[in-house]
């Protein structure tokens, strides 16, 4: 038995240090590496990674990205923030205000005279958005930051989707209001009651899980014909808020659900489904529609229907509206989001080094290789100077191992979307669109042509330009229960959260809805927390007009 | 059971001095014993195979789901074999980064911290297995104690810091070296033992020490072995104190570690809406097939280490099991 | 002082041996057994030949109880040895003490010393501000947690899931190490509990994937089983209804764990002189017999410490598994402490008010243990201190 431990240990040790010997073998370089946290959830590049290399050699400098891993954003930050130790670059998400309060930050504003790529980042209007109450500028926001013009082809936020094949037997109607969707999604599944692989076609699921409720509690005010504020409605008119949950749309919606569940319409597990269900069952094609924001499901639920050839199966944003004669106005401009963003940290030995890198990873050269790769290894150019691929090189580039070896974003470094700083491609392949339409599927083409849509985003009404106070998700998002209005917000979710569910199956609609508004108007103080929102909105008006 | 009770003498005996009077009775009863132990084992077998069945399923289909291509395996209706067969899971797992160092690591902790741990935590339980130890009790409190309360991530992680433990190896093994649990479990074996084997040897004049090592660890054999066990899967499996303590230390990763960040990674590229989503080509991974193969990947050095360790259960079980 | 009297039984034994068994046996000790196993021979060479005649062996008069007169137990009941703290016991025991002393410091340091990080519940705790730094706010945390309506539904639900838990995988462990010791061949013993332990290394999100797979409305066996049968008309959304989702978490422990926690039941089987279960035969037992008479008490004391450990970890029953398993529907009887904590935390730097919780969960935990252990210590049992 010794002998057999012995041999065991010695076995184990000497496995180790032949790990250890090959993990030892690694080559110096001179150049600099600067460490950057990002609180999200993302991937580590590879060691080696060759655009990472490539834009090493052309800057002098790298930056090695460490990911949010089981923890939140505000606990990482916390315990950073605790010891005083920080990375060199950091996106501190949720944390950020904490991060800020620690002092932890260096103004950008101070350093970037140097740096026109990083000063002429924003305009002045939205870098006075940007600044904390000290004047200063903490952050540099990532997204939402358009050059030239959008350039979007995927409807990536909310919309009713259906399947194409649902349309196509209709003999492609026009679907305005919710009575009309489901009464096609009805009819079709009642003419067709069985899908491809032998089991019944499920016509409506709602997901409902957790944060991802929104596909239940958020559609009456897309219905009302507002776009996406995320937690109230603002007239555009008069600039005030609305508590949605409680105007009339609201209850038609719910009281629409209730009668569909009634009606077999609703999958009676929509809401105790996971959201794994929830993608396995859209998978799975039998799903003629639901209401969901497209990176909900897109890059699963949708390559699975996809690569297993369901014909008729992919699905196609509509945008619904409660009645007629109501505007839909699901598409929206890229939003600048200034609650966070790109930070320098006071621990950063190389200040100067940071910056030169951030404004060099801005230069024409540098995004192209972030967001297209290396040339003639992950695209090619024409004769016109425009970018495409090859079948290969599209398929290389969804491959994880491969996008971790070769491909090197900075997804949390400054940016510019819409347009590349060339002028002729779109910023990433994604938006370019002569490699959208090379993959297109036929059903899909098919129907586009029928709505005289060229796009997923053409599906639906064009983007109308932002008011100045949206989106206002980026101000409920950071809510905390320290403030009075924030903790209705948090009460608001739990009675919703609770009620919402019940008022979809409850035999008694009325009864079900008069005890949620009850309960609701109880535990929820709304004004207070509509007040709260309407001081956003004034101040976000007043910083856009330059005050 | 009393009836026989007054019978002193094994069990041939027994039943020749007794064949006279109670011999009808006893044939009876023998048969009633043989029947009762056939149908024991019948039920017995049935409940264990019903154990085996509802316990490998769900297993051998994670098993089958990694094996599977991934977008395809979202269509669900994979039971025990893969409908189409795929490596690729298995093939992001092990492209992991680090792989090599993880692993090195993550063995060098679990093979140090079960030696270690179980040594000192045995000691401590030997000591407070002395009956007439007058600190036995305040000593075991103390140590229960530790079970139940929790100081919370930021002071341990300023302990840690001002003992210079973060950015060290040494993280992963100097904090909870002596667990409560495994302290009782032995130390409530050790107290099993009969107190003349210790007593004996002290009037011998060996001491406490020599009496641990040469006696109680000898014996308590079969116990050691199921402790190593639970201390080395607990590291095995453990990535919290890599993540919180060595984030940026590639050189002191652990595999549990870049399995999870390859995990949260998987699930944010199918959510967060990342450039390449539209394409004709399958992504083929999802967070559940690679979440499967992770699974299997990682549980697998602990089920070929099983058998070694279960090798003492056996001999133990024989002891307590067979009769003679 | 006792450990100078007379041998003692190891409990382990004794537990399941009355009076009179205890007489036979001693008989039967004339005629001494060849060791039968390694362990015990290499106990002879070591010349304790007391080990086998005391693991046999008797006391020669039971301790009778001095109150109401019933049968006590030995080994950490109040037969144990009182001894007094002199100058002289330390200066005999000063190896022991010796030895203690750095395993105090280690306790001290590491698991004692961070509890200072307790402060952070009365304090509006920010990380930049530090320990020190931070505004105290007195009880504001514990009154908040308090004064939520919805705190006292979460007190019962952790309970409830706590207690059926602790019943289900204790009956579970118990029963299947039971069960597994009775399998006389080799090698499917060794398959069964190869394959029992393996669900221990599924993580949450896989176990309850399976979980929810089972039970699916469309897809799920159970409910294939349940209507085949008739029990059911139709299937049944097992997680839309409030009444099953404790006994789903439990069972979810249960099929998780059981293979584990059965191992330190083996073990201590293990243990158990086998002239026990010669004697039981005698006696006419049958396998269930022993089992029951034998075995099961012999592993009474295991059984016993680990009841009253766990009953201090009963409102730690996680959040993972319940917010996996969980939905808006069920909300009312799935949400637990830990779930309450990350949820009104997550929007407002968790510290404090996790401290406070922690601290809260903590309080219960020792008050708990306390209770059982002076419950365990009146009846005359194993305790924990």
């Amino acid at each position: 038995m010794k002998k057999t431990i012995t041999r065991l240990l010695a076995a184990m040790l000497t496995s180790t240090m032949l790990l250890g010997v090959m993990a030892g073998c690694k080559k110096k370089d001179e150049i600099k590496t600067f460490e950057m946290f990002i609180a999200m959830p993302g991937t580590e590049l590879s060691e080696g990674n060759k655009a990472q290399d490539k834009l090493a050699e052309l800057y002098g400098a790298k930056i090695k990205e460490t990911w949010l891993t089981g923890q939140t954003a505000e606990e990482a930050i916390g315990v950073m923030v605790a010891a005083g130790e920080y990375p060199d670059m950091i996106e501190a998400s949720d944390g950020y205000q904490m991060m800020v309060d620690a002092g932890a930050l260096i103004p950008i504003d101070k350093y970037w005279d140097k740096y026109p790529n990083i000063k002429n980042y924003l305009s002045e209007a939205e870098w006075n958005m940007c600044r904390k109450e000290d004047g200063h500028i903490y952050a540099i926001p990532q997204f939402g930051i358009v050059n030239e013009r959008d350039t979007s082809t995927l409807v990536n936020g909310e919309a009713w989707w259906i399947q194409t094949r649902v349309l196509k037997w209709a003999g492609y109607p026009e679907v305005v209001t919710i009575d009309d969707y489901f009464k096609l999604i009805g009819d079709y599944a009642a003419a067709n009651p069985t899908h491809v692989d032998g089991t019944s076609v499920i016509p409506f699921t709602i997901l409902c899980e957790d944060w991802r409720y929104y596909c239940l509690e958020n559609p009456p005010f897309f219905l009302a014909g507002y776009p996406n504020d995320g937690s109230v409605i603002v007239e555009p008119d008069t600039a005030t808020v609305v508590d949605y949950n409680t105007i009339p749309i609201a209850k038609q919606y719910f009281q629409k659900l209730n009668e569909e569940y009634k009606n077999g319409i609703v999958d009676p597990e929509s809401f105790t489904q996971s959201y794994d269900e929830y993608i396995s069952k859209i998978s799975t094609g039998r799903i003629l529609g639901f209401v969901d924001q497209f990176w909900n499901f897109g890059f699963t639920a949708m390559d699975a229907i996809k690569a297993a050839n369901l014909e008729g199966c992919t699905y196609v944003p509509l945008g619904i509206v409660a009645n007629d004669g109501i505007v839909e106005q699901y598409n929206n401009e890229p939003a600048l989001d200034v609650s966070g963003g790109f930070s320098i940290t006071t621990s950063c030995k190389d200040i100067d080094g940071a910056m030169k890198l951030v404004n060099d990873l801005l230069s024409e050269e540098a995004q192209t290789i972030r967001f297209w790769g290396l040339k003639d290894v992950d695209y090619k150019v024409d004769a016109d100077g425009l970018f495409y691929r090859t079948p290969e090189m599209r398929t290389m580039s969804v491959d994880a191992n491969y996008k971790a070896d070769n491909l090197c974003p900075y997804a949390y470094l400054p940016q510019y979307e819409g347009m590349s700083l060339d002028g002729i491609n779109a910023w990433r392949p994604a938006n370019q669109s002569s490699e959208f339409f090379e993959d297109l599927a036929p059903e899909v083409k098919e129907c586009f042509e029928a709505y005289g849509a060229k796009t997923y985003v053409e599906m639906l009404n064009p983007t109308k330009p932002s008011k100045p106070w949206f989106p206002m998700w980026s101000y409920s998002n950071d809510l905390t229960t320290e403030t009075e209005g924030g903790l209705v917000w948090v009460t608001m979710g739990e009675v919703k959260h609770e009620y919402l569910p019940k008022v979809v199956i409850a035999d008694d609609f009325e009864a079900a809805w008069d005890e949620y508004m009850q309960v609701y108007s109880e535990r929820c103080d709304i004004d207070v927390f509509l007040a709260d929102m309407q001081a956003e909105v004034d101040r976000r008006i007043s910083v856009a007009e330059g005050n | 059971m009393s009836q026989l009770n007054l019978d002193l003498k094994p069990k041939m005996d027994l039943a020749a001095r007794t064949a006279a009077e109670n011999e009808p009775k006893k044939k009876r009863r023998r048969k009633k014993i043989l029947m009762g132990d056939l149908i024991f084992t019948i039920v017995n077998t049935l409940l264990l195979s019903l154990m085996v069945v509802v316990t490998l399923y769900p297993i051998l289909n994670t098993l089958a789901v990694s094996f599977n291509d991934g977008l395809d395996a979202l269509r669900g209706g994979i039971y025990l074999i893969p409908r189409t067969f795929s490596l690729k899971n298995y093939k992001t797992v092990l492209q992991m980064n680090n792989l090599l160092i993880g692993a090195r690591n993550s063995v060098l902790r679990t093979a140090i911290a079960a030696i270690l741990h179980l040594g000192l935590t045995a000691l401590l339980a030997y000591v407070l297995s002395v009956k007439e130890f007058v600190f036995k009790k305040p000593v075991s409190l103390f140590y229960v104690m530790t079970m139940y309360v929790n100081a919370g991530l930021i002071p341990t992680f300023l302990l840690f810091k001002s003992l210079n433990l973060t950015n060290s190896f040494l993280v992963y093994i100097i904090p909870g070296m002596i667990a409560a649990f495994n302290l009782l479990v032995l130390r409530t074996y050790m107290s099993s033992l009969p107190s003349s084997l210790r007593e004996s040897a002290q009037i011998d004049g060996a001491n406490h020490l020599t009496i641990f090592w040469k006696i109680y660890c000898p014996i308590c054999k079969p116990v050691f072995a199921t402790i190593a066990l639970f201390i080395a899967v607990w590291h095995w499996s453990s990535w919290f104190d890599n993540m919180i303590y060595n984030r940026s230390n590639s050189e002191l990763t652990t595999l549990q570690y870049e399995l999870m960040k390859l995990l949260s990674s998987v699930s944010s590229q199918t959510s967060s809406g990342s450039a390449y989503g539209n394409t004709t080509q399958s992504v083929a991974i999802t967070p559940t097939s690679i979440r499967a193969a992770a699974t299997i990947v990682t549980s697998m050095p602990i089920v070929i280490l099983y058998p070694f360790l279960q090798r003492y259960f056996v001999t133990g079980l024989t002891i307590g099991g067979v009769k003679e | 002082m006792e450990y100078n009297g007379h041998p003692l039984l190891t409990k382990g034994c004794d537990a399941a041996v009355s009076d009179k068994d205890n007489d036979m046996l001693k008989t039967e000790d004339k005629q001494p057994k060849k060791a039968a196993t390694k362990d015990a021979a290499a106990i002879e060479r070591l010349g304790v030949a007391a080990y086998r005649r005391a693991s046999v062996q008797p006391t020669s008069t039971p301790v009778a109880d001095d109150l109401g007169g019933k049968k006590r137990r030995f080994g950490h009941s109040d037969a144990e040895p009182k001894v007094k703290i002199t100058r002289r016991t330390l200066y005999r025991q000063r190896e022991l003490i010796y030895i203690t002393i750095p395993f105090i410091l280690y306790g001290l340091l590491f698991y004692y010393v961070p509890l200072g990080g307790w402060l952070m519940a009365f304090q509006n705790y920010k990380p930049q501000l530090g320990l020190l730094g931070s505004e105290f706010v007195g009880l504001k945390y514990f009154k908040q947690i308090f004064g939520d309506k919805v705190f006292l539904g979460v007190i019962r639900n952790t309970l409830m899931m706590g207690i059926i838990n602790l019943v289900l995988s204790f009956g579970f462990a118990i029963g299947f190490a039971l069960l597994l010791n009775e399998v006389r061949l080799k090698h499917p013993k060794k398959f069964v509990q190869t394959v029992s332990y393996l669900p221990h290394f599924l993580s949450w999100i896989i176990v309850t994937g399976i979980v929810r797979d089972m039970l699916s409305m469309q897809s799920g066996i159970v409910n294939e089983i349940l209507v085949n049968i008739g029990i059911f008309d139709q299937p049944v959304n097992f997680f839309a209804n409030k009444d099953y989702f404790w006994w789903i978490v439990g069972f979810s422990n249960v099929w998780k764990e059981t293979g584990w926690n059965s191992i330190i039941y083996l073990a201590a089987i293990t243990a158990i002189n086998p002239e026990m279960y010669e004697a039981a035969s005698l006696d006419g037992a049958g396998r269930f017999g022993k089992m029951w008479h034998v075995t099961l008490p012999g592993i009474k004391s295991t059984i016993f410490i680990l009841l009253l450990m766990n009953l201090g970890n009963v409102l730690n029953v996680g959040f993972e598994i319940q917010y996996l398993l969980g939905n808006d529907l069920i909300r009312s009887v799935s949400e637990t402490i830990d779930i309450y904590v990350l949820k009104w935390g997550i929007s407002q730097a968790n510290f404090s008010i996790g401290t406070a919780a922690g601290i809260f969960k903590s309080v219960v935990s020792i008050v708990l243990i306390f209770l059982a252990n002076s419950a365990a210590k009146s009846a005359g049992e194993e305790r924990l201190f």
